[in-house]
């Protein structure tokens, strides 16, 4: 059952990266473009999570943590920079 | 399946460097310079190198990204 669930998470992470990629490659405004790695972010903290399952090392989970605190900074600045203009 | 996974990790970090170079908007190539180095840190942690993939995500993906856009605005967007 667990082996079923993990399996299913691997492959809605991969299309997950699938999509958010083509979506960076034919963004058309830069908007697009923040949007997809805002999603990219989140997808690949769950796979960081998902490999510390995996492998059984429960220390990746802290490198999964720091990535939750600080990758919000990188989009908030992006933003408020799109807001005000170049 | 991992392998798989690990393989998609590597193609985009190929995919965003390209596209960091080849951008002519900069907003949108440093986005892409970001993105590039978050799968770096992903891919970091799939080496077993977690505290590289710590400094990754807090100098590459948070503070390079910032000193960019600081840089962008300071310079009038690369306009003459």
């Amino acid at each position: 059952m667990a082996d079923t669930l993990l399996q299913i998470a691997a492959v809605l992470i991969f299309f997950s990266i699938v999509f958010g990629v083509l979506r960076l490659i034919i963004g058309k405004t830069a908007v697009d473009r923040v949007v997809a790695i805002d999603m990219l972010t989140v997808v690949s903290i769950s796979m960081i999570a998902l490999y510390a399952h995996v492998s059984g090392r429960f220390l990746y989970l802290d490198v999964a943590l720091v990535y939750g605190l600080l990758s919000f900074l990188a989009v908030l600045a992006i933003a408020r920079f799109l807001e005000k203009g170049p | 399946m991992l392998e798989l996974l690990v393989l998609l990790v590597c193609g985009s970090i190929l995919v965003s460097g390209f596209l960091a170079v080849l951008l002519d908007n900069l907003m949108a190539a440093v986005i892409s310079a970001g993105l590039a180095s978050l799968f770096a840190a992903v891919s970091y942690v799939l080496l077993a190198a977690p505290d590289v993939a710590m400094a990754e995500a807090a100098i590459g993906s948070g503070l390079a990204t910032l000193i960019f856009l600081y840089t962008i605005r300071k310079t009038n967007g690369g306009k003459e």
